[in-house]
């Protein structure tokens, strides 16, 4: 993926661009709003991450402009601002996603992938694969080769959240935005409880685990 | 208004009132005597002078002076004075006074006036040789009347001045307690959780504006020194934010890297408590964020119904995984304004603390539903419950009971449930649920339907 970065804190820079070149991810930085403005009107991007504090332009006022001028590049917006008004502003401003510094690598990762993903995947899937699972969003069915497999509400949309970034590992904190729209974190382990109902629901009859978990990633399940 | 013994206001109007009427009291009282006893000392003047010009009398002329004398007065007698002269037998032989015979020196008689009957008087009697006697009265009506008086005045008077008295020490403490009420109900809301409250100071400039003024100056300085405790505590976990997630990081990409297996367990373990150290960082930040109280700008109509079922929905879950059982329990149509995700962070602390504080195989009760015109939301749980004497302090930071020390969490949960219900304008409070531990959130009540 080509990704802009506009950070003007060098650390930040280097940490990110370290970890998106991990992924093999091109990583282009600028560090003002200036800058930023030019260059995400001038070339196409997968991701763009915007600090919300730059010089010369804020964050938010570029993104705005930027909506205005018919750009709708995924946009990540990063601060150090973690208040509930200033997601919302951001979100509002037409931010596609949030993360407030300082945050883990893994989430940072996980969400540029996911907005990567969106943008590619383009128009609205109404059937999502992975491997021998099947989901059909209109009729909220779930398959597993031609088996069917009955899940409650909340199991489904933890579902669906994984088979939208087959493959790719999605955080905790991913989960409880998209599944539960939590945006803090509860301090108790609803996820663990969901998930170990939706694998045991997923592998009856003793059929090998779909969904992995990895310590300080999150969970993924596989492509294929 | 209260009006009871416990009102330093009644206590002290009262008293001024008694002082005032006693000293009213002793006011009449004295000019009553001293006004008797002048008048009396006149009347015995009289009597002496009246006395003495006829013992002239008799000394000139004998008895017969005397009763010529006596006899000339009783066609011209003064007012008022009455005599009479006995002979050695004790018959009056001159004089118009009818009385009996009295030892000499000064006496109070009796004596019958022809025209009004038995009235007081005040008499001397003075030997005369040969066991004559002479007794100059005066008659004590004139006495009596203006006693009578001096009595009536004084009466109305003490009356009169008894009942404004009275009105003026009600109305006294009654503008005592009025001025006092006014610092009470800020010093009440101080308690109640509200350092914004202030004591309303007025133009006047007196003790009770000095006094506002004083509660008012220190309450700043209060407020002042939370929000500078607060201030620091967030910008702690603000700044150490930062390093601690970069150490955090690091130590992660060294699980990432060829670290021996020995070394990935206590990676995994140092990542595990970084983690909980910036999850207690953010607590303390969202506590700070909540408490500041910027939020309400953000609240909108919250359906309050939808939100506990969905919640319980989960809930019940988490809580079966962990051996409790969780009756989710929802009034239809209840709606509250403020924030979803804060109310969902509340209950769901709420929920947990119930959780963690119980034994396995306890049953918890989250329930939602109008009470008295505003939504309530309860947890109740049958577990030990907490007693009464640290219920208040469970809800303050880092405060956590000495039996549950060993138990996980931070010592945040009800501090920022607690925060929550009041940017609400909710109350939240802990009780006995006979048994266990009951906590409810009680937001204000609608004002229009």
């Amino acid at each position: 993926m080509r990704v802009l970065l506009a950070e003007d804190d060098l650390d930040t820079i280097e940490f990110i661009e370290t970890y998106l070149a991990d992924l093999d991810h091109v990583v282009s930085s600028v560090g003002t709003g200036e800058q930023a403005l030019q260059l995400a009107c001038s070339s196409p991007w997968d991701v763009i991450i915007l600090d919300r504090m730059l010089p010369e332009l804020d964050g938010l006022t570029l993104l705005k402009t930027l909506r205005g001028r018919g750009v709708t590049t995924p946009v990540l917006m990063l601060t150090a601002l973690g208040r509930i008004e200033d997601r919302v502003d951001g979100l509002d401003a037409g931010a596609d996603d949030y993360l407030v510094k300082p945050f883990a690598p893994a989430e940072l990762v996980s969400r540029v992938q996911a907005l990567g993903r969106r943008y590619v995947q383009g128009g609205i899937a109404t059937r999502l694969h992975a491997g021998p699972l099947e989901i059909d969003l209109i009729t909220r069915t779930v398959h597993r080769d031609a088996r069917i497999i009955l899940l409650q509400p909340r199991e489904f949309r933890l579902l669906e959240v994984l088979m939208r970034q087959a493959g790719e590992y999605v955080t905790r904190t991913m989960l409880l935005e998209q599944v539960w729209d939590f945006h803090f974190d509860p301090q108790t382990k609803i996820i663990e409880t969901h998930m170990s109902r939706l694998r045991a629901k997923l592998n009856e009859g003793g059929l090998p685990d779909l969904i992995e978990t990895t310590r300080g990633a999150g969970y993924r399940i596989r492509a294929a | 208004m209260k009006f009871g013994r416990r009102s330093a206001a009644n206590r002290i109007a009262l008293w001024g009132w008694l002082a005032f009427a006693a000293a009213t009291l002793l006011l009449g009282m004295a000019v009553y005597f001293a006004t008797h006893v002048a008048f009396s000392r006149q009347i015995d003047a009289r009597i002496e002078q009246a006395t003495t010009a006829l013992m002239i009398e008799y000394r000139d002329d004998g008895v017969r002076g005397v009763q010529s004398a006596l006899d000339q007065q009783g066609r011209t007698r003064p007012i008022g004075l009455g005599t009479a002269l006995f002979d050695a037998r004790g018959t009056r032989i001159a004089g118009n006074l009818a009385i009996p015979l009295a030892q000499p020196g000064w006496r109070n008689i009796v004596f019958t006036d022809p025209g009004e009957g038995r009235e007081k008087a005040r008499a001397q009697v003075t030997a005369l040789p040969g066991n004559y006697r002479l007794v100059v009265a005066a008659d004590l009506e004139s006495l009596e009347a203006i006693d009578h008086t001096i009595l009536a005045m004084f009466g109305s008077t003490v009356l009169a001045l008894l009942l404004l008295g009275l009105a003026g020490a009600l109305l006294l403490a009654r503008y005592l307690s009025r001025r006092l009420e006014g610092i009470e109900t800020t010093a009440s809301a101080i308690i109640g959780g509200d350092l914004k409250q202030r004591a309303i100071v007025g133009t006047a400039g007196d003790e009770f504006d000095r006094v506002a003024h004083s509660l008012n100056a220190m309450l700043d300085r209060i407020a002042g020194l939370i929000a500078n405790l607060r201030q620091v505590t967030a910008d702690l976990a603000h700044d150490l934010r930062t390093p601690l997630s970069h150490l955090r990081n690091h130590l992660e990409r060294m699980r990432g890297g060829q670290a021996q297996p020995a070394a990935s367990g206590s990676i995994d373990e140092a990542v595990e408590q970084a983690d909980n150290v910036l999850a207690l960082f953010n607590a303390i930040l969202r506590i700070a964020e909540v408490e500041e109280g910027n939020l309400r700008r953000a609240f909108t109509a919250v359906d309050l119904s939808e939100l506990v079922s969905e919640l319980g929905e989960t809930l019940v879950l988490l809580a079966e995984d962990e051996q409790r059982t969780l009756h989710v329990a929802v009034g239809s149509g209840i709606t509250v304004h403020g924030d979803r995700e804060l109310i969902a962070q509340a209950l769901t602390n709420l929920v947990e603390n119930a959780l963690r504080h119980t034994p396995p195989g306890s049953v918890i009760a989250l329930q939602a539903r109008y009470d008295d015109g505003g939504a309530l939301v309860t947890v109740d749980d049958n577990g030990p419950g907490i007693p009464e004497a640290d219920r208040e302090r469970v809800q303050q930071r880092f405060v956590r009971l000495e039996t549950s020390r060993s138990a996980a969490g931070h010592g945040l949960g009800l501090s920022l449930v607690r925060a929550i219900a009041q940017a609400h304008g909710a109350t939240f409070s802990l009780s006995d649920a006979r048994p266990g531990l009951r906590a409810e959130i009680r937001f204000p009540k609608r004002i229009s339907a």
